[in-house]
């Protein structure tokens, strides 16, 4: 059983906070002297992983790209020992990603354009007014250090129903289940949320999957930056803007249903993988569950196995792509290095069903994930999973939410016989989600930001 | 049983390259300077032999010892790997290869010990069977139907495709009659050439050209050379 230093890791990395309100502050650094100085202000206000008695009104994690430490001055031979894809950064992976078209770095947000992000710093509340009271204080540091530079901040909150926090994006759809439980991490285990075991139990996944410093599935310690004090308790983050075309998909969720015999919500849960109140097709295939869908004992609890066919979750449904769970057999084994752990809030105003809407306005989903390996795990599910089909026997047709599909792609409903759940071929589809920026971040621990704070990161 | 799974051979071939120099070129850079050149479509050398699933080139420089205690260790000389899958026996493609794309094995296999040439194809088969060594693993793709049998079910699933998207909502006896329009096109479609198929690229789709879709059984067919 590996024994968690809670204290030492940014709590971000071990939990999402479900607060309904945020603002992710991206910020541009001054020179080393002055960025160390803000960092070692910074440092008594991050939020770390221990429990708490209480949810604290606000909580604050930082992260890093690898243009903003070298800003630090951190010495060449730590930051030449990062991976690859980090160095890289998100734009420079487009290949990779599939980020082309419209989805390509000319069409993000200026920010995220010009190579200014240097630091990431996530500030989440229970209130707008804790909100702008933790943001103040930041501005204070910002401003007393000289050490760091506002160039933009992206607010982020829950959608609002009936005047209450929902797990809601904009297209209608309950989102946030399921993260890959680990072992260490302090909190309550869902059944389906971690790894099958070939008795088809789920136990929870190794350390080294989403903590750096501990062994991975492959009983591996994860591929590092030196010294290992600097990595140790650290994570790496992908941060996605991701904007959302809700005309469009009502729009053609509507169309599609008119000639789709099991109706327009079976259709919507049908590419999902989850009927939009975040029931489970697989469990609940004729209609939504509310019982099953706030259930934690059953929400995340399911298999393929016995639906290979696709008849009751689609093959190429989107929750079935991104975890496959054991529908690549040899009882999910080839899953479990391609997990991600999901953090994220919608932006924007959410605009209820019956009411106009464009794909114009600002709105979509600050989309985050936190994992041992970018390239092994994230890369490999936006690449393989998500823009791509072969895994899922499902040729070259890319995820129907989140595929880059300029107007040509196609997503298959298997179905059966049933006159209620025939098969179905959606074609055609236009580009329902479009990336708005992002990069690549290191989240460290607090030991780590110490280090840096003090200038004495030593490779050696 | 090893070199066959099924109605598909696999065959593993280790030649040893000459050492030293053909004229101011090394034997195995001049290989590799060779196969850089070759194209990797339906004009490919092993689309002429058609029968090839999945077929590869490889110079194997040396052999790193990977363990503890550290050894070294080294070939007597540099090989050219070559495997491949196909349908068939061997004495055929074999055969095939020496008839069919005489040049390219030439231009290859000159740079080895012992090659004897393609002229005489009993001599250039025994020069192949004395390089072979065991298949046990093959393409992961290969599911016992042949090249042709291969090609022609990914057009017709892509044609079913279309069909569907263009016909369903449709009255029944209008999609019958779409659908015995469809069927005699399916006959009647020409056989699919080996490397032809485009929409199933073994990367993700990648800028323009690779997300074209090839819906060869459509109206509108794209993005598919033949």
């Amino acid at each position: 059983m590996v024994n968690l230093n809670v204290a030492d890791i940014q709590g971000f990395v071990l939990r999402g906070y479900n607060f309904p309100f945020a603002r992710y502050l991206l910020l541009e650094l001054e020179g080393p002297e002055k960025g160390r100085d803000f960092i070692g202000r910074i440092i008594p206000h991050i939020t770390t992983g221990q429990r708490w008695e209480n949810k604290p009104p606000s909580t604050v994690n930082i992260a890093f790209t690898h243009k903003g430490l070298a800003r630090l001055g951190l010495p060449d031979a730590t930051l030449l020992s990062f991976p690859a894809e980090f160095f890289q950064g998100m734009k420079g992976r487009k290949e990779i990603l599939c980020d082309t078209g419209r989805n390509a770095s000319e069409n993000w947000d200026e920010v995220w354009r010009n190579d200014v992000v240097h630091v990431w710093l996530g500030v989440h509340a229970l209130t707008p007014e804790a909100l702008e009271e933790r943001c103040a204080e930041m501005d204070g540091i910002m401003q007393g250090t000289g050490g760091a530079h506002l160039r933009q901040a992206q607010d982020a909150k829950a959608v609002f129903i009936d005047n209450k926090p929902s797990s809601k994006e904009h297209f209608g759809y309950t989102d946030g289940f399921g993260n890959p439980d680990f072992e260490g991490a302090d909190r309550h285990s869902q059944p389906g949320q971690g790894k099958l075991t070939k008795e088809g139990d789920w136990v929870p996944l190794a350390t080294g999957e989403f903590v750096l410093g501990y062994p991975d599935e492959a009983g591996e310690l994860p591929v590092a930056p030196v010294p290992h004090l600097l990595a140790n308790n650290g994570s790496f983050m992908v941060y996605r803007k991701l904007h959302e075309n809700v005309a469009t998909f009502r729009d053609y969720l509507e169309e599609q249903s008119r000639h789709y015999a099991g109706g327009k919500e079976k259709l919507a849960a049908k590419f999902v993988g989850r009927w939009r109140d975040g029931t489970p097709v697989e469990l609940s295939p004729d209609a939504p569950d509310p019982a099953i869908a706030a259930d934690p004992k059953r929400n995340v609890n399911f298999t393929f196995g016995r639906d290979l066919d696709g008849v009751h979750c689609p093959i190429g449904a989107h929750v079935r792509r991104v975890n496959p769970r054991d529908s690549a057999g040899f009882h999910g084994l080839l899953v479990n290095r391609r997990r991600i752990s999901r953090r994220g809030l919608p932006y924007g105003e959410y605009v209820p069903e019956a009411e106009p809407v464009s794909d114009k306005d600002d709105r979509g989903v600050i989309f985050m994930v936190l994992n041992s390996s970018i390239f092994r795990q994230f890369e490999f599910v936006h690449q393989q999973w998500i823009e791509y089909g072969n895994d899922a026997h499902q040729g070259s047709d890319k995820d129907l939410m989140l595929g880059n599909h300029d107007g040509r792609g196609k997503f298959m409903i298997q179905g059966s016989t049933d006159p209620r759940n025939p098969p179905f071929v959606c074609a055609r589809l236009p580009q329902f989600v479009e990336l708005r920026g992002g990069d690549y971040f290191f989240m460290p621990s607090l030991t780590a930001l110490r280090l840096i704070a003090d200038n004495s990161v030593d490779p050696r | 049983m090893p070199n066959q799974s099924g109605n598909v051979y696999g065959l593993t071939i280790l030649s040893p390259i000459i050492n030293g120099a053909a004229g101011d070129i090394s034997h195995d850079c001049a290989i590799r300077d060779y196969l850089a050149g070759l194209p990797r479509d339906h004009r490919s050398l092993f689309a002429k032999v058609s029968s090839t699933h999945l077929a590869r080139l490889v110079v194997m420089d040396d052999v790193v010892f990977v363990g503890t205690p550290a050894r070294e260790e080294h070939l007597q000389s540099k090989y050219l790997v070559f495997e491949t899958n196909f349908d068939g026996d061997l004495d055929t493609y074999l055969e095939r290869m020496a008839r069919e794309a005489p040049e390219e094995v030439n231009a290859v296999w000159q740079h080895c010990v012992g090659y004897p040439g393609v002229k005489d194809p009993a001599a250039f088969a025994a020069y192949m069977k004395k390089c072979q060594i065991e298949t046990t693993y093959f393409f992961a793709d290969v599911n016992n139907k042949t090249v042709q049998q291969t090609l022609r079910a990914l057009k017709v699933q892509s044609g079913v495709a279309h069909f569907i998207e263009v016909n369903q909502g449709k009255s029944p006896s209008e999609i019958q009659a779409a659908f015995r329009q469809f069927l005699e096109k399916v006959r009647h479609a020409p056989e699919p050439l080996a490397g032809e198929y485009e929409g199933h690229p073994h990367l993700p789709a990648r800028g323009e050209g690779a997300s074209q879709r090839t819906d060869p059984l459509a109206e509108e067919s794209e993005g598919h050379h033949g």
